[in-house]
């Protein structure tokens, strides 16, 4: 009997034409055609697809968003801005995935970068050449590492030893962004919670967990009015 | 190809604190603290660590960055990078992997009725 | 075929609208608006107003159901709430309470 089969399937749809508003809760997979507005609680997946839209705070697993979202949202594991995808709000998660064509206003908080490098450590992933969004992403970006091209009498960058003002006013900015940003809820978890706590049922490999880069050596910094840049040739 | 092109270095082992102007592309392996202003492609390898205000045409980030980044193009925080700041560009890319903590702007462009 | 499934671990507190057929598995409370059909399954809980088309209920629903074309209390179900609609079936092992309007215009 289809009624069955559907329970097994243990997944939520909201279609194109659905409207909710007020509280949603559950336990399954929830994707989103239509419009849910208000609150949002799942302890697994949130997929916002292409004509989805929330307006709503979202607390989640992991959020894979295509249409729009406008609120904030929590997630324990991974929240993903696709092709299409866009979001106003902030964004609390231990990974941040967005990739081109996406667009996003808002802050991120995904913790303190070396409890996030022991939580990835400690599940032993690798930079996930698996991932199909981190596939993508690489491949996005790896047009922007070629060299600009230019004619070669471009003219060569001058380095100067004290901060010059520039010709356009400095960022106007705080530079401890976290910090100082006017509060909006929900405030970031400071204990991102072990992310292998949850059961590792869909595509949740780690990646990226490269060693931190080592210091350079400071020997330099007491001559480094006499510092030249190199050219590569 | 990436041998014909002419690039500035800041060499891993260099630290540079001040600021730093001008139009070329620029990689950085070492350190930098203070301002940039470029007028085309910085790239913060994985052994660069850049602390300054940043504002160029376009960013590439492997290493560690921190403070405000303002690009006319694109920024692309990749897998290995560690940001934090506020970032302001057109298009903006964070792998997956990469560490970020700040705000994003982008132009969002959203239904009419929300 | 139904495009809309609330799951069966799904709450929801609020109002559900929409132009297309709705299965309910969880619990939704509030209230539904539907231009099509409703189907609450065995393990659905609805706590709720209802305004649709047509309803099909096997699983539990309180609240008054007003149905502009059909309305089926199937084996099993359990219904607590008036109902307003033109056509009203009631299987054998339903369990229903409440007020039936059949809306028969003099």
């Amino acid at each position: 009997m289809s009624v069955n089969l559907k329970m097994f399937l243990k997944k939520t749809i909201i279609g194109p034409s659905i409207l909710i508003n007020g509280r949603l809760s559950g336990e399954e997979d929830l994707t989103v055609r239509g419009r849910v507005e208000g609150e949002v609680a799942l302890s697994r997946r949130l997929i916002v697809d292409k004509t989805g839209i929330v307006k709503a705070n979202v607390s989640v697993k992991h959020a894979i968003i295509s249409g729009v979202v406008v609120g904030n949202i929590t997630a324990t594991d991974c929240v993903e801005l696709t092709p299409g995808g866009r979001m106003v709000g902030d964004i609390a998660a231990p990974r941040v995935i967005i990739v081109e064509g996406a667009s996003f206003r808002g802050r991120v908080h995904m913790g303190d970068a070396q409890t996030l490098r022991e939580a990835r450590e400690r599940l032993g992933t690798k930079p996930a050449a698996t991932s199909q969004t981190s596939a993508s992403a690489r491949f996005s970006s790896s047009s922007s590492l070629s060299p600009i091209s230019r004619p070669p009498s471009v003219p060569r960058l001058i380095l100067r030893s004290t901060p010059i003002p520039l010709t356009q006013k400095p960022i106007p900015r705080p530079l401890n962004t976290m910090a100082n940003v006017p509060p909006s809820p929900p405030s970031p978890p400071e204990d991102i919670p072990p992310t292998d706590a949850l059961p590792m049922d869909d595509d949740d490999e780690f990646s990226g967990d490269k060693p931190l880069p080592p210091e350079p050596p400071a020997f330099m910094e007491a001559n480094q009015k006499k510092v030249v840049l190199k050219k590569k040739k | 190809m990436l041998q014909n092109e002419p690039i500035n270095i800041i060499r891993k082992g260099i630290t540079i604190r001040g600021s730093l102007s001008g139009g070329g592309d620029l990689v950085v392996e070492g350190q930098v603290e203070g301002l940039v202003d470029l007028k085309n492609h910085l790239t913060i390898e994985t052994t660069g660590k850049v602390q300054a205000d940043i504002r160029a045409e376009q960013l590439t980030i492997n290493g560690e960055a921190s403070g405000n980044i303002d690009a006319s193009s694109r920024v692309a925080i990749n897998a290995s990078a560690l940001v934090s700041g506020d970032i302001r560009a057109p298009r903006i890319v964070i792998e997956n992997g990469a560490i970020f903590n700040g705000s994003i702007e982008m132009d969002v462009k959203l239904p009419d009725d929300i | 075929m139904a495009n809309t499934i609330i799951g069966s671990s799904i709450i929801i507190d609020g109002e559900i609208s929409g132009d297309e057929d709705l299965v309910i598995q969880g619990t939704v409370k509030g209230r539904i608006s539907l231009k099509e059909s409703l189907y609450v399954e065995s393990s659905g809980i609805v706590e709720a107003d209802i305004d649709t088309q047509n309803v099909e209920i096997a699983g539990r629903v309180t609240g008054n159901i007003v149905a502009s074309d059909k309305v089926e209390l199937k084996a099993d179900c359990r219904v607590i709430g008036d109902i307003k609609s033109p056509r009203i079936l009631i299987a054998d092992g339903a369990a229903f309470k409440g007020n039936v309007d059949m809306d028969i215009k003099d």
